[in-house]
């Protein structure tokens, strides 16, 4: 048997074994295992499987992943989301639909803290669900924008999947943090002009808040200073190379420990409960990137992508067409499997390609976060909807994902705008050395 | 069965909590490093340090994450099957997964003795690695128990149908 038969063997059993419910670390790590083991020899890939794991597992890049998650749900057990929400609401609230674009800016800003887009849905849910059921907000719109909006926590630094692109591709974090930015302000601003084109077509959806004086608006402002507090020590230090991102990391969960611990919003069970939650969802994500280490060793010895992305090359497409492909691609799957399951699947195969075809890798990054974002709210495995439904029990999931629908417009455009335009992610990066 | 089902349950809460309080150490290795480095004194071997501990931060919720079904899988087409077929696939994954662990778990245990008889350790201030080695072993031996508990319990519930 040849090698890429091997090989194509292994990528059909993934395709397949991934439906029967196997946890997808696990499995990439065993097909891995065996396709290695079938191609150069069983000891070989005894050796693989023990090396790829622990220095996956030990290695000091990868422990930034941990780390954020950890400050991530500091500041969800931390009650600093209701705040950030009471800025928005005290300052847009009076406009029709102006909760809902309150609720995008509040994930906005949590997204500023938070690197995954489930803990920004769960968090903002909690947060600003019950103050536009108070005002009435019909539930689809309500759902729709905290599940879009939490979508947010991985375009706009920190990220948990610009970390993991950034150490599959051997791309700088800190770039890849810094090529999200503008894209997640462009995002969020469309986001809130769906929501204002969505209410002027149908008023009933979401009616105008009560109105706040001056006074109350300048006071809620003091909301916001930690969030700023904490992005600029993590992102400036970054930026200016201070850090590395896991120091990064390291010292954002620390920031964010003194400052509930200051405001007295966190006890002793939210700590323990915001550490259980941090080695659950580490462990989780680190699985996944072992397996798709060991699977990416298999993959690279039956010399696959190489083939692929030379196969490619041979039709003489425009290259636009074969990211518009690309893109098909994870728009499709991600409704499937699990978004970073997907990414981590497909980065061996298509990241060669795409260099290949002369793309910038950090602007791909920045795509591959977009349609991740994407496969975070479409059915039927769009994530963040369960978790907006766990928060909000009473309305229907497909309420929620009929709610999503204008949200997704806004991200599709927003995605198809980086391929002309490239440099709305490219233009911050090439201002750092 | 419910016996070793709480002892398991029980063990791996201990190896979490080992976990939890990696990533608490972790982030005060680095805040003090940091903050020693403006004093020109930072720790050596910081690297090797979060590194080390950052394994013993995911091999230690291994267990934990797998209890609480926190491992990321596709339910998608598997929920739409009759239960017996179910039961079955479950079964043979979770069997799989028992004997992948199990041999992981003794491949690391190998590993580490060659690492430990080498004197093997880390770059910067040769703190010795075996020992988190031996810790992937323990939390890979704990998850194929754990897998295996599993699937004794499916295929239990397929011949009882």
């Amino acid at each position: 048997m040849s090698n890429t038969l091997i090989g194509l063997i292994g990528l059909i059993a993934l395709v397949v074994l991934i439906f029967t419910r196997m946890p997808i670390g696990f499995l990439m790590a065993i097909i891995g295992f065996i396709g290695f083991g079938a191609i150069v020899s069983t000891d070989a890939a005894l050796h693989l499987i023990v090396n790829d794991i622990f220095s996956a597992f030990a290695s000091y890049n990868l422990t930034v992943i941990p780390l954020f998650v950890f400050m991530g749900q500091l500041a969800f057990h931390s009650g600093i989301s209701g705040r950030l929400f009471d800025v928005a609401y005290k300052f847009i609230g009076r406009l029709p639909g102006g909760l809902a674009i309150a609720t995008i800016g509040a994930c906005a800003g949590f997204s500023a803290i938070c690197g995954s887009t489930n803990a920004t849905a769960a968090t903002m849910g909690a947060a600003c669900l019950p103050e536009m059921k108070r005002y009435n907000y019909k539930p689809g719109l309500a759902t729709g924008v905290v599940a879009a909006g939490g979508s947010l926590g991985i375009l706009i630094p920190p990220s948990v999947v610009f970390i993991v692109y950034g150490i599959l591709t051997e791309q700088s974090i800190g770039k890849l943090f810094i090529a999200g930015i503008l894209p997640g302000v462009l995002l969020t601003i469309m986001f809130m002009a769906s929501v204002l084109i969505w209410v002027r077509l149908n008023p009933e959806l979401g009616p105008p808040g009560p109105k706040s004086t001056i006074k109350e608006k300048l006071k809620s402002l003091a909301g916001l200073g930690e969030v700023i507090v904490l992005f600029s020590m993590v992102m400036g230090g970054l930026f200016a190379g201070i850090f590395t991102p896991t120091e990064a990391g390291g010292i954002g969960a620390f920031g964010t420990l003194v400052i509930s611990l200051i405001r007295r919003k966190l006890d002793w069970k939210g700590f323990t409960a915001a550490l259980g939650e941090t080695t659950r969802i580490s462990c989780m994500i680190m699985m996944i990137v072992a397996g798709a280490t060991i699977f990416g060793h298999f993959m690279a010895v039956t010399r696959i992508p190489f083939d692929i992305a030379q196969w490619i090359a041979g039709f003489d497409l425009h290259r636009a067409v074969v990211m518009l492909m690309i893109i098909g691609v994870f728009l499709v799957g991600g409704c499937f499997i699990d978004a970073l399951a997907l990414i981590m699947l497909t980065i061996p195969i298509f990241y060669p390609v795409v260099i290949h075809l002369g793309y910038d890798p950090i602007w791909f990054g920045v795509i591959i976060v977009m349609v991740t974002q994407i496969g975070v709210i479409t059915p039927p495995v769009g994530i963040n909807v369960y978790v907006v439904s766990g928060v909000a029990r009473d309305v229907p999931l497909e309420v929620i994902f009929k709610g999503v629908v204008p949200m997704l417009i806004a991200l599709i455009i927003a995605t198809l705008l980086l391929i002309p335009f490239p440099q709305i992610a490219l233009f911050l990066p090439s201002l750092v050395r | 069965m419910q016996r070793i089902e709480k002892i398991l349950t029980s063990v791996s809460e201990k190896f979490n909590v080992v976990a939890a309080v990696s990533v608490v150490l972790i982030m005060t290795v680095i805040v003090v490093d940091v903050v020693l480095r403006f004093f020109r004194h930072p720790i050596p071997g910081t690297i090797d340090i979060v590194g080390l501990l950052g394994s013993l931060v995911i091999s230690f919720s291994l267990g934990y994450t797998s209890i609480q079904k926190g491992h990321i899988a596709v339910e998608f087409l598997y929920d739409k099957l009759p239960e017996k077929a179910r039961g079955v696939i479950g079964a043979i994954n979770e069997l799989v997964g028992t004997v992948f662990f199990a041999i992981l778990a003794w491949q690391s245990f190998i590993f580490a003795l060659k690492l430990k008889a080498s004197g093997e350790v880390s770059p910067t201030i040769q703190m010795p690695t075996y020992p988190f080695v031996f810790g992937i072993a323990v939390s890979c031996a704990l998850l194929s128990f754990i897998l295996a508990l599993n699937f004794a319990r499916e295929t239990r519930g397929v011949l009882k149908k």
